[in-house]
């Protein structure tokens, strides 16, 4: 079953010129995590807010659970929960009040609410903090509280726009722990997040976007391999010279004092062997999520080489 | 699943519940604050009268009050929609707009009960009897509750929190200090009165003036047209809101 499927899904608001999405078209299969990676304004958010019944489309079709967001928005408002971009709980209310009034008012029973409130607070380290008003509570912490307000729900499908934002990042895993057990529940989420190890580690299926059009998508996997090599190897820069680690692969300056080149295993060793020589620091891991993101939208890599693909 | 299609009135007082009874038990001050507010005009047109014109600032005071409630509901609206974006959340939820209206005018009312008291306890002083309670309490209501659907049809159109304070400021002014709801209308010129009469303001001041049995009802107004324009300016604004405040943003 699918948990979404767009098509064709165009929108552009009143008085832009351009297109803030053009011709996006997703399926977000039930039961997974489906993560929409994107610049600062890529349109990630009007994807998602489209999907959640607080936007209109401009153009295309767009079912969540079978139920079109134009004509059906009543019976998917009963069956899905959202974490806000940049929302905030409010100030004179506790943890406590917003979780389990938000549970009654979306139709639990006390008990349960006062159940499943006591639950999703101690996940999230949250319930010490129970009887605080928000404005006493730090960035993170209300941060969660909003987090928790969307996962205690009995929602199908989760939607996140950027929940770990603010978050220290003993906060993060406590937040990723609690959408793998969302997930291993049977619910779907989709994702939207600017950290790329936060991608990697929960994604099911990725799909980036870049001015408003997706550019590729597919698992994790599959995007490392958009990258021809597998393997990125950072060295000190040092007075070492562009030119004499460009027969390894690609070169990319990173801005840090260190020259990344994107190469394949065989070259390692004598990469290796070129930095120990001239006693150099370095690296060696597989190419990352981040590496595929900057190579596609960022310009970064392909500005220093052979360009992309 | 939870069982979605529960009351949409429990809904409200739960949302009136964690935006209005939670927010004053953490600040009850605000309750003074919201309540000193009302008597301000009061005060000065008791002063400067010397008592002459007490029934009428008391007549419009309380609708000063009202408006002044409903409408602060936009405030709000806006404040939830761009600052802390907890609209968004309700919005993607089982609750319909018009349930989030009543739940914040619910809350709004909470703040401004002291207030409503006192000013209610003073048009039964002023010559009210308790066989006009409910005509009282059916005037307060008609016009809160058609202020409130107002507020949230101004506010739903609103992009930033300032354009809301300043648009809801307006017309608190245009509806209840032009209009003659703190003075007799015999005060205005005759040719003004049909644009008096179109005002819910002005029915909702005569309402007032009727139960404190004050004998400045002009003639050719009624008790049941006051409530007419009444009950169809609430028809109206809640009709507006529910069919063009914008809670999905388009």
């Amino acid at each position: 079953m699918l948990a979404i499927d767009a098509a064709g899904v165009s929108k552009v608001y009143k008085g832009a010129h351009q297109a803030a999405l053009s011709e996006v078209s997703l399926k977000v299969e039930a039961g997974r995590i489906f993560t929409l990676l994107g610049r600062n304004g890529a349109g990630k958010t009007t994807f998602v807010r489209m999907c959640a019944t607080q936007l209109m489309p401009t153009a295309g079709s767009i079912n969540v659970l079978g139920y079109d967001v134009v004509r059906q928005a009543k019976q998917i408002r009963d069956l899905i929960s959202i974490v806000p971009q940049e929302g905030r709980p409010l100030r004179a209310l506790t943890s406590w009040d917003h979780i389990y009034n938000w549970l009654q008012i979306r139709g639990e029973g006390k008990q349960t609410a006062r159940d499943k409130t006591e639950e999703i607070l101690r996940k999230l380290e949250l319930y010490e903090a129970r009887n605080r008003p928000a404005m006493n509570l730090s960035g993170g912490m209300k941060q969660k509280i909003l987090v928790a307000m969307a996962m205690a729900t009995d929602a199908q499908l989760l939607f996140l726009d950027e929940p770990t934002i603010g978050l220290d990042p003993v906060s993060r895993r406590q937040v990723w722990s609690a959408i793998n057990d969302w997930k291993a529940k049977g619910g779907s989420i989709l994702l939207t997040t600017h950290y790329m190890d936060e991608a990697e580690m929960l994604s099911d299926y990725i799909v980036i976007i870049d001015k408003g059009k997706v550019i590729t998508q597919g698992t994790i996997q599959e995007l490392r391999r958009v990258i021809p090599q597998n393997i990125r190897v950072d060295i000190a820069r040092d007075g070492l010279d562009i030119d004499a680690l460009e027969p390894y692969g690609s070169v990319v300056d990173t801005g840090a004092g260190m020259l990344r080149v994107f190469t394949f295993e065989s070259a390692v060793r004598e990469l290796s062997e070129l930095a120990l020589g001239r006693n150099l620091a370095f690296t060696v891991s597989p190419v990352t999520l981040d590496d595929v993101f900057v190579y596609l939208v960022g310009g970064g890599i392909g500005d220093n080489q052979n360009g992309r693909d | 699943m939870a069982e979605t299609n529960m009351l949409p009135v429990r809904q409200a007082f739960l949302i009136a519940y964690m935006t209005g009874v939670l927010w004053l038990r953490r600040n009850p001050m605000s309750l003074v604050f919201t309540a000193i507010s009302p008597f301000s005009l009061l005060f000065v047109l008791f002063v400067i009268s010397g008592g002459k014109y007490t029934d009428f600032a008391v007549a419009g005071s309380l609708v000063m009050a009202l408006v002044g409630y409903g409408l602060a509901l936009g405030q709000d609206i806006s404040f939830y929609k761009t600052e802390y974006k907890i609209q968004d959340v309700f919005v993607a939820s089982p609750v319909s707009p018009l349930t989030y209206m009543m739940g914040l005018a619910l809350s709004e009312l909470l703040f401004g009960l002291p207030a409503l008291i006192a000013l209610a306890s003073l048009v039964m002083l002023f010559g009210g009897s308790v066989s006009s309670i409910p005509l009282l309490v059916a005037t307060i209501l008609l016009i809160w509750g058609s202020m409130s659907a107002m507020g949230f049809f101004l506010s739903s159109h609103m992009l930033h929190m300032r354009n809301a304070t300043q648009v809801i400021s307006f017309v608190n002014v245009i509806l209840t200090i032009l209009p003659p709801v703190f003075y007799p209308i015999t005060f205005m010129p005759m040719e003004l009165w049909p644009l008096a009469y179109a005002m819910p303001t002005t029915h909702a001041s005569l309402m007032l003036q009727y139960i404190m049995g004050m004998d400045t009802l002009p003639e050719g107004w009624s008790l049941g047209f006051g409530f007419a324009v009444q009950v169809a300016y609430l028809i109206g604004f809640v009709a507006l809101a529910r069919t063009k405040a914008i809670w999905r943003e388009s």
